[in-house]
């Protein structure tokens, strides 16, 4: 039974036509022309319990307004959308209940108390019981390193520390669902690594399931399994992360340090580059260990290497492709 | 309950950090009673008693309406236009709690937490301005009644001006002219007994009326009898009718929200 499921979802916006030209302003004001944007185009997905799923796409692509159907923040132009079992939109607070939302753009926080004072209050909208309450205040203080900062009003604390806070503020009630949208956007390594041990911790131990958006390709190397990628507002793929590489970018490189520049009869050398030399190859034609036993065989080589593709030239790939259709 | 009122108090917590805007208020608060009762007294000084009222009770009228009216009508009457345009109102829809009543507990918790400033400059305005009691027991009683009711209408009108906010996005000025107009036609400013005729026809079909203009002259005694109990009756009309209207308004605006800023 999937936990999340989402079919043709579609989300139109409307803005006046803007007019040119002197008075401008005041027939815009007037008129009754708009101009449709569909940031959201028939986006279909489901996701099971306990799934991580990073939801990927460029700027615009509609990742945070698919986010904000989910949640129940927007309500769809059209489309189908069921959070275990909710309509987010009609059943705003229920759904409320059962999800956990950090928005790395803003914050749930009260900007103007103290951290602990916002735990608190979201402790009481939540019904959350005093001992679980006081049981998950301890835990996420010591696994997010809130103690320091507590009784700072929320204003004065760093980005890394307000996402901490906003982290623990929506994980307090212990909902079975939790949507990061860029959590880790303009943090520095530590505080990303950091956010991220956190989600890997709450999705092995408590079975959370994440839907995670960001542009931070090492978070999704580090964190997810299953990847649905979106551009234009609608979904150009959904798998697992090692299908993706070996769809997109099925070549390994061969990084050998040698004597000279090595070349390899029907490998492809890419690079020659002081003492080092690149030879790409499709591991579904060209065994790994007979390509090793050619080259051992002809060059002095002092170290050898295999790297596999990254994600991120992968990604890049698959933007540049959409742009030109 | 427990969670409106956390609402409450979380706004409660959040005024009082801003201690300098709520000693401001209540300055202003004792300029405005000082200037009416200059003006009154002015408008008096060579008669005893115009429409059937003396000076006294005009002063009187003119004190309470104003305190009453800066304490239920904040300049910020709502959060809803700045949670909308700072894209705020994205983490209230997050929440396990109504929107509307999220936004009512709210502005009871900003009253919870002015009423302190206001009743410390009470005792001035009274000594400014002038005060008469009750004249009877009975006034008084009524006077409760219709002060809560007052109250409910005018966070009733507060919520439903600020979710204009939801298809303007740029409304101060909506908002500059609204107060305006609210504040003349409750009463607070002159009280509706000195209206001329059709101004007032228009201010006693409206409900703004309600929030100033029937508390004030209840506890003044100028409206008793069967005129008090129209005027009590009036007060629940508009809580009715305009919580029926928000509700409505709610519903449409859901479908208009637009989270700014990504």
């Amino acid at each position: 039974m999937s936990i999340i499921r989402v079919e043709g979802l579609v989300k139109e916006f409307r803005r006046p036509r803007r007019h040119e030209g002197p008075f401008g302003g005041l027939r815009t004001l007037f008129s009754r022309e708009y101009t449709v944007n569909r940031a959201v185009d028939g986006v279909s997905f489901a996701v099971e319990p306990g799934e991580l799923v990073g939801y990927l796409g460029p700027n615009g692509a509609g990742k945070s307004t698919t986010i904000k159907m989910l949640t129940g923040i927007l309500v769809p132009t059209s489309g189908l959308v069921e959070v275990a079992g909710v309509t987010p939109w009609r059943d705003r607070e229920r759904n409320a209940q059962q999800i956990g939302v950090v928005f790395g753009q803003r914050s749930q926080l009260w900007w103007d108390l103290p951290l602990r004072d916002s735990l608190r209050l979201i402790g009481k909208l939540y019904r959350v019981p005093a001992d679980m309450f006081r049981r998950n205040e301890e835990r996420f203080t010591e696994l997010l390193g809130l103690g320091e900062f507590l009784d700072t009003p929320v204003r004065q604390l760093s980005l890394g520390q307000r996402m901490r806070g906003d982290l623990a503020a929506a994980m307090l009630y212990e909902p079975s669902i939790l949507y990061l949208d860029e959590p880790t956007v303009g943090l520095d390594v530590v505080a990303k690594e950091r956010i991220r041990e956190f989600v890997a911790e709450l999705n092995a131990d408590s079975g959370t399931t994440v839907i995670l958006t960001t542009h931070d390709l090492d978070d999704v190397e580090r964190l997810c399994r299953r990847i649905i990628l979106i551009d234009r507002g609608t979904v150009l793929y959904d798998g697992d992360v090692a299908s993706l590489k070996a769809r997109y970018a099925p070549y390994r490189e061969l990084v050998v340090h040698a004597d000279r520049p090595v070349e390899v009869g029907g490998v492809l050398a890419i690079r020659y580059e002081q003492g080092r030399s690149w030879l790409r190859f499709d591991p579904a034609e060209t065994q790994v260990a007979d390509l090793i036993g050619a080259v051992l065989a002809r060059y002095a080589v002092t170290d050898l290497s295999i790297v596999e593709p990254e994600l991120e030239g992968v990604i890049r790939q698959i933007y540049a492709a959409g742009d030109r259709s | 309950m427990s969670r409106y009122l956390a609402c409450a108090r979380m706004q409660f917590a959040t005024v009082l950090t801003y201690r300098t805007d709520y000693l401001m208020t209540a300055v202003l608060l004792l300029a405005q009673v000082y200037l009416l009762r200059v003006v009154w007294t002015s408008v008096y000084a060579d008669r005893d008693v115009a429409n059937g009222i003396d000076v006294h009770t005009v002063i009187a009228y003119a004190t309470l309406a104003t305190v009453q009216y800066t304490l239920f009508s904040p300049w910020r009457f709502s959060q809803i236009p700045q949670r909308v345009r700072e894209g705020k109102v994205a983490m209230d829809l997050l929440r396990p709690v109504g929107f509307c009543g999220q936004m009512l507990a709210a502005q009871v918790g900003g009253t919870a937490a002015t009423a302190p400033f206001l009743l410390l400059a009470l005792p001035f305005a009274l000594l400014i301005g002038g005060a008469t009691a009750p004249p009877t027991t009975g006034a008084a009683v009524a006077y409760a009644v219709s002060l809560a009711l007052a109250y409910a209408i005018s966070q009733l009108l507060a919520l439903l001006v600020g979710m204009v906010a939801f298809w303007t996005v740029e409304n101060t000025g909506i908002f500059m002219i609204y107060r305006v107009v609210a504040q003349f036609l409750s009463g607070a400013l002159v009280p509706l007994w000195f209206m001329p005729g059709p101004l007032r026809a228009v201010a006693q079909v409206l409900p703004f009326q309600a929030t100033a203009y029937t508390p004030t002259a209840t506890y003044l005694g100028q409206i008793h009898g069967s005129g008090l109990a129209t005027a009590l009756g009036v007060q629940v009309l508009w809580v009715g009718l305009l919580s029926a209207l928000a509700r409505l308004v709610w519903s449409r605006a859901v479908h208009r929200v637009v989270v700014q800023g990504g």
